[in-house]
């Protein structure tokens, strides 16, 4: 099996009171083993409503998910997430943290012990181990649910706006940290952002929304090996065309 | 010699003050006293040493008009007041658990909550007392006293989790039970704690009143009573001190064990 991940004819529609909103519609994706794929839109446009239906937290109203060949029907830790507003566990030591999933299914002490200092070595945690959560800064936050989300080895590892939360610098320092980990682990990456610079830089493909309802407007490959130079003609070139979409697309929808 | 200069940095001299500023204002309560007891002159004021007399008679020769010692009496005031609030505790928390997860549960129990919260504790008093005896009864006085603290900080505690925080641990595998015990129950926790030293208050509170009413048995209430009856005012002033110095040792207990499980917790 090459798919990681299938998702096929992805619906989603909200009811509220007195009206129905459809979020997405007619959204097809394959992402490849190893592949990172980001999903690229202005905010509102269903970005964080896709990846939830992936995780498992959100029902569709039609449509299927396929993780390695199984059909999704909740949340399961062959899919990680890591949260924009990094919901760590803050009564939890760092350790702790990434521990949380062996935790659950019962893996022993020795052996979680040992799998959380690989992680904590991965995002360069070591030496904050036993550190408390709120003791941390941002980019610190981050990486410990980044490590927690890849302890329990999951399949398909789902990244909402991870590093929107943080400062310019930040950002791109764990956009270079992603890629060492990228590189280490080989997973397989579904990512929700709406900063086209962070996109380009990452990702192998750029799937770009449409406003609502979300669904495709275009897929990009980005051909060149990583890491990149964000200041290299043909990565601006290509940054440039898709902001140029972009902005199109929403001068299309707002009147 | 060094002149000494108070420095707020320092822990000693922090404390010094604090210290220094209690005596002052406790002596200043206990002059104050004195000075009116002294100008008034009437039997319902003893003068601050004929109360500390009394004091050590009665831990001398105990109680006289009961036969009880007043270790017995605080002895049996702590016990109905530690029986009510485990029994509140043991209910209040796992019911304010579940109304605050399923709504179904607060639907169901939120009418019966709001008809029976309006009912002063002291009001059930005499029903429970003369149904369950001097032992169960203000007990149970003091069960009303504590639950209602408790649930509905329980029940506020859980609305305020995070949901970010549910949806990070189903997806690292965590199915309903243990979102329950190791993301709602943790998150929980320093609510529980505020809402247990509110019940602690009312608690005892509760428990000093109720005595008043039991026919025996002891208790620091009941030897208020009983001593306000045979006119023994200096004793009474007695229990008054003994209310108030246990009041202060239970609700510092329980500041005490807020903050060590808040730092545990690593929350607020
Ligand atoms: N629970 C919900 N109920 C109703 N509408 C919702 C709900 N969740 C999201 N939406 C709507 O769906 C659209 C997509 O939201 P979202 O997936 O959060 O967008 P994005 O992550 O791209 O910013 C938005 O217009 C939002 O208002
Ligand atoms: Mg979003």
């Amino acid at each position: 099996m090459n798919e990681s991940l299938s998702i096929k004819n992805l619906e989603k529609v909200f009811k509220t009171e007195d009206d129905e909103v459809v979020a997405i519609a007619d959204f097809n994706l394959d992402v490849k083993k190893g592949e990172l794929v980001s999903l690229l839109g202005p905010s509102g446009c269903g970005k964080t409503t896709i990846l939830r239906m992936v995780a498992g937290l959100l029902e569709p109203s039609s449509g299927d998910v396929v993780v390695a060949g199984n059909k999704v029907s909740g949340p399961g830790s062959d899919r990680g997430m890591v949260f924009q507003e990094f919901a760590l566990f803050p009564w939890r030591s760092v350790r702790k943290n990434i521990e949380f999933g062996l935790e659950l299914s019962g893996v022993p002490k020795a052996e979680r012990e040992q799998r959380a200092n690989e992680y904590l070595e991965m995002v360069g945690l070591e030496r904050f181990a036993d550190a408390r959560i709120h003791e941390l800064s941002g980019g610190m936050k981050q990486r410990v649910g980044i490590a927690r989300a890849l302890a329990n080895d999951p399949e398909v590892l789902l990244m909402d706006e991870p590093f929107g939360a943080l400062d310019a610098q930040t950002r791109n320092i764990m956009q270079k940290e992603l890629l060492k980990i990228i590189k280490r682990t080989e997973k397989t990456i579904l990512f929700v952002t709406h900063s086209v610079d962070e996109a380009v830089f990452l990702s192998d493909r750029i799937v770009v929304l449409t406003k609502r309802p979300g669904s495709i407007k275009e897929i990009i490959e980005v051909p060149w090996p990583r890491p990149r130079d964000r200041a290299s003609p043909e990565v601006t070139e290509m940054r440039k065309s898709i902001l140029d979409e972009l902005e199109k697309e929403n001068v299309m929808n707002d009147d | 010699m060094m002149p000494l200069r108070y420095d707020p940095d320092k822990k000693l001299h922090q404390f010094a003050r604090v210290l220094g500023i209690t005596i002052v204002s406790l002596s200043l309560l206990v002059l104050v006293w004195w000075m009116i007891a002294l100008l008034i002159d009437i039997p319902y004021l003893p003068t601050p040493v004929r109360v500390y007399d009394a004091f050590w008679r009665l831990m001398e020769f105990g109680d006289v008009a009961t036969g009880l010692t007043m270790g017995e009496h605080v002895q049996s005031s702590l016990q109905r007041f530690a029986g009510g609030f485990a029994i509140a505790f043991a209910i209040a928390v796992p019911l304010g658990l579940a109304m605050g997860y399923s709504q179904t549960t607060e639907e169901f129990s939120n009418p019966i909550i709001e008809v029976i919260r309006p009912i002063a504790p002291m009001a059930w008093a005499p029903l429970f007392i003369l149904s369950m005896g001097a032992l169960l009864g203000p007990m149970m006085v003091v069960f009303i006293g504590v639950f209602f603290p408790v649930l509905s900080n329980t029940i506020f505690g859980v609305k305020k989790i995070d949901p970010y925080m549910v949806d990070a641990a189903r997806t690292l595998g965590a199915n309903n039970l243990q979102v329950f015990y190791k993301v709602m129950f943790p998150c929980t926790v320093p609510f529980i704690m505020n809402g247990i030293k509110i019940g602690l208050g009312i608690g005892w509170m509760c428990i000093v009143a109720a005595e008043m009413i039991i026919a025996f048995g002891g208790g620091v209430g009941y030897f208020i009573l009983t001593q306000s009856q045979i006119g023994n005012w200096s004793n009474v002033f007695v229990g008054l001190f003994l209310v108030s110095a246990l009041g202060i040792l239970t609700t510092g207990l329980a500041d005490r064990v807020h903050r060590i499980v808040v730092r545990r917790v690593g929350m607020e």
